[in-house]
């Protein structure tokens, strides 16, 4: 499945500053702000919104929000081979208002907007037509085609990010071959192929999160692997990207393996450190139903040598893509079955993380929630739920 | 009677003088296979040449003895078997075609001696089946292979086996690789997967005709080549009986499978009831069977994904299904018969407990039919009892003849 570890800029309300302004220091005294105390996600508006197919992921970007479909098995006879367009009002409520469907796609695999708001970039999966397509966003609501690149196996996902003034695609292709492609979209009407590194086939590449000039690439049973595309630690770049070092995260008992997923490299404004990479292992599930998975915690402060320090557990779910909130060191995943989680990642992370949970949510209710993926912004965490569409949710 | 339901095979060649000897067959099925609906709504037919193989038994040189069966479904049926319900190696409403080289055993057999009353002990190395479950369905009475195939026979490994049988109790212990094959030409994986999973299995006669068995296989990454994939448990216990009843062959088989997977995150189980009764040339027969089979992904009608990219299923489903055959000689010169067959299958569908798999949605209704008629043909010696090797062989050392043969003793 897909994810949404990659570079971001972060949106946090007027709202939120006032009340990073008025919070003491940390954990352990070094200032910057604590998380809320807990409490509740409370449901803004959205949902029940897209019966005609399941969803995949999401991308929000100021007034506009574009979700995938998932095609892995027929609703109502469709597949997903629509990406859907979002209007959100003045305070951020979405309303449908228009579909772009690519023909010979079975799913829209990961979405993503350019930070610029410029380009809309999504990745596509089971189809003649699997690959990565860039389309312009002159006009948000009217999607115009640029560019597509084809690959054959389809393309689990696909995170745009900046790196030494071009426009790159770090890019998931699925096996029987799989490998992290790396395109460049500068111009993004011509897509060009930067760089492929093969990956082990086990299961293969999954999601990639890329920061710094640093790409992690989330290697499902071989781990995770990070690159130097463009940092400088080890001389990588974009077209020669160089291994840094990797991780195989623990399997926590979870049958299958460390199933290495999709991850987030915290960038913690408020300790001032890069320390910690999070990690969502995606283990075995009966999709709309059960899942299973932890969050795994990772210390990267060397990066050389990454080292497992926590990890967060939920009976009878398990996690998928993450979205953060650095500023308030708030944590949220998507949680398939058990919906939308809020963790408290303030201070120091070691050991069971499981007295850091502050909330978590079934948007759809027990019977309609398997939460892909989320996205703050605006000041609203969004997630985009499989079974019951895009939300709008406040925060705790 | 009992002599000829032990009947050595007949069409065999010896050396008198060396002791060699060698037995050959030959058999294949042209079928016209029908079912309603299929998935995606609508129905099917189409005539395909469905277990077409050549088997060969081989003995003589001191213990060693040679078991070896060529299946070209491969070149007959690549795109698989029309079967609703069928599942495995990504294929899914239909089964998949073996590979080439289904069997390809040595056995070092008697290894104890062959005194009268003594245990005797064997050792088979080489492709074939894991001691673990039931009689593959190709050497059961019917042309349609059951739900259950996956949770119920491991085949096509590199295996080792030893066995041993001790008066009415046999014992095997298989070491095999644990992954399924992936198309027909494919050999197991022995580097880095061989000896990751095994079996054992445990054998009681009761009286003659009648056994009892239990069997268990660890199989790491069954549907992952490369391995990443989730282990299976697998259980199985079956009571089989082969005896006349007036003169009349008779077989019936009862059995039951649970595999696990994933530790237990998902349980598949599996209850069958065959039997079959002969008089004359003809035949009849009659299956229930209600096993869950999980749902993939498709990628296509009849295929799933493959490799795999996660852990995840679309949800269970169960399957009831009761199946009617008919089948007779039409003509037998020398070694060569020709068997007219028919069977009907009725299929009722279920989900089991939650996912996004709609059965309404899938065959738009949850009532199958399926038809076959066709025509078996078969040349040479007798198929073995396919996946039971050396002391696994019945006692008289002579590889039990199969419900197929059931005919010859009815004449």
């Amino acid at each position: 499945m897909t994810a949404l570890g990659r570079v971001r800029r972060q949106v946090v309300s007027p709202a939120i500053l006032a009340a990073l302004a008025a919070c003491g220091g940390g954990e352990d005294g070094d200032g910057g702000t604590e998380p809320p105390p807990g409490s509740s996600f409370q449901i803004q508006a959205g949902g029940d919104n897209v019966n005609d197919r399941f969803s995949s992921d999401l991308w929000v970007h100021g007034a506009w929000a574009y979700t995938g479909t998932w095609g892995g098995a027929p609703r109502n006879g469709a597949r997903g081979d629509v990406v859907k367009i979002w209007s959100l009002d003045a305070v951020g409520a979405p309303t449908l208002v228009d579909s772009l469907k690519v023909p010979a796609i079975g799913t829209v695999s990961d979405v993503q907007v350019s930070d610029d708001g410029a380009l809309l970039v999504f990745s596509a999966e089971r189809g003649t037509n699997a690959g990565l397509y860039v389309y312009d966003l002159t006009d948000p609501r009217t999607p115009a085609f640029l560019d597509s690149a084809l690959v054959a196996d389809g393309l689990h996902t696909a995170t745009v990010a900046e790196v030494a003034g071009h426009r790159y695609v770090f890019a998931a292709r699925n096996p029987t071959d799989p490998a992290l492609i790396i395109y460049d979209i500068t111009i993004p009407s011509d897509i060009s192929v930067a760089a492929t590194v093969p990956i082990p086939p086990a299961y293969g590449i999954h999601d990639t999160y890329v920061r710094d000039g640093l790409a992690f690439v989330f290697a499902w049973n071989t781990g995770v692997i990070i690159y130097d595309v463009g940092n400088g630690i080890v001389g990588g770049s974009p077209t020669q990207p160089r291994e840094v070092s990797r991780l195989l995260t623990s399997d926590n008992n979870v049958a299958g393996g460390p199933q290495v997923h999709n991850g987030w490299w915290f960038h913690n404004p408020v300790r001032n450190e890069q320390r910690y990479l999070f990690i969502g292992q995606e283990g075995a599930g009966i999709i709309g139903s059960q899942s299973s998975g932890d969050l795994h915690v990772v210390d990267v402060s060397d990066l050389a040598h990454p080292m497992e320090v926590a990890f967060f557990h939920l009976d009878g779910a398990g996690t998928h893509n993450f979205w953060m909130d650095e500023d308030r060191q708030v944590l949220y995943m998507a949680y398939y079955n058990a919906g939308v989680v809020a963790l408290d990642v303030s201070g120091v992370l070691a050991g069971d993380l499981s007295d850091r949970l502050i909330a978590k949510i079934q948007p759809g209710g027990t019977a309609d929630t398997y939460t892909w993926g989320v996205q703050l912004a605006g000041g609203s965490l969004y997630a985009i739920d499989m079974l019951s569409g895009l939300w709008q949710l406040k925060v705790p | 009677m009992e002599l000829a339901l032990l009947a050595p095979a007949v069409a065999k060649a010896q050396d008198a003088r060396s002791g060699l000897w060698a037995h050959l067959g030959a058999q294949a099925v042209v079928a016209l296979e029908r079912a309603d609906p299929v998935p995606g709504g609508g129905s099917l037919a189409e005539v395909r040449v469905v277990q077409p193989v050549l088997h060969l038994g081989a003995g003589g040189l001191g213990p060693l003895r040679l078991t070896a069966v060529l299946n070209l479904e491969g070149a007959t049926m690549p795109e698989g078997e029309l079967a609703l319900g069928n599942w495995g190696e990504g294929f899914v409403d239909r089964r998949h075609p073996h590979t080439y080289v289904h069997e390809l055993i040595v056995t070092a057999a008697d290894l104890l001696g062959t005194r009268p009353g003594a245990a005797r002990l064997s050792l088979s190395a080489g492709k074939g089946f894991v001691p673990f479950g039931t009689d593959d369905p190709m050497v059961r009475p019917f042309l349609r292979y059951p739900v259950n195939h996956h949770l119920a026979q491991i085949l096509e490994r590199a295996v080792v086996i030893a066995a041993v049988r001790a008066g009415p109790l046999l014992a095997e212990a298989g070491l095999f690789n644990g992954d399924e094959p992936e198309r027909p030409g494919q050999w197991p994986r022995i580097g880095g997967r061989f000896g990751d999973s095994w079996s054992g299995r445990v054998t009681g006669t009761l009286r003659r005709g009648l056994t009892v068995e239990g069997s268990y296989a660890r199989v790491h990454s069954p549907e992952h080549r490369p391995g990443a994939g989730t282990d299976q448990d697998k259980w199985n216990a079956a009571g089989r009986w082969t005896r006349p009843i007036d003169g009349h062959p008779a077989y019936v088989l009862a059995e039951w499978a649970r595999t696990s997977e994933a530790d237990g995150f998902f349980v598949f189980h599996s209850v069958l009831v065959e039997g079959a009764w002969s008089t004359g040339p003809h035949r009849l027969q009659y299956r229930f069977e209600r096993t869950e089979r999980p749902e993939e992904e498709r990628i296509a009608r009849f295929r799933s994904l493959r490799p795999h990219l996660e852990n995840s299923i679309l949800g269970t489903t169960r399957w009831t299904t009761h199946t009617a055959g008919y089948e007779v000689v039409a003509l037998r010169r020398r070694s060569l018969e020709v068997r007219p067959l028919a069977e009907v299958t009725y299929a009722r569908v279920a989900k089991v407990g939650g996912g996004v798999i709609d059965v309404e949605e899938l065959y738009g209704g949850r009532d199958l039919w399926s038809l076959a008629l066709g025509v078996r043909i078969s040349a040479g010696g007798a198929m073995h009892r396919m996946g039971r090797y050396g002391a696994a062989e019945n006692e008289t050392g002579m590889t039990e003849m199969t419900m197929q043969d059931h005919h010859s003793v009815g004449r």
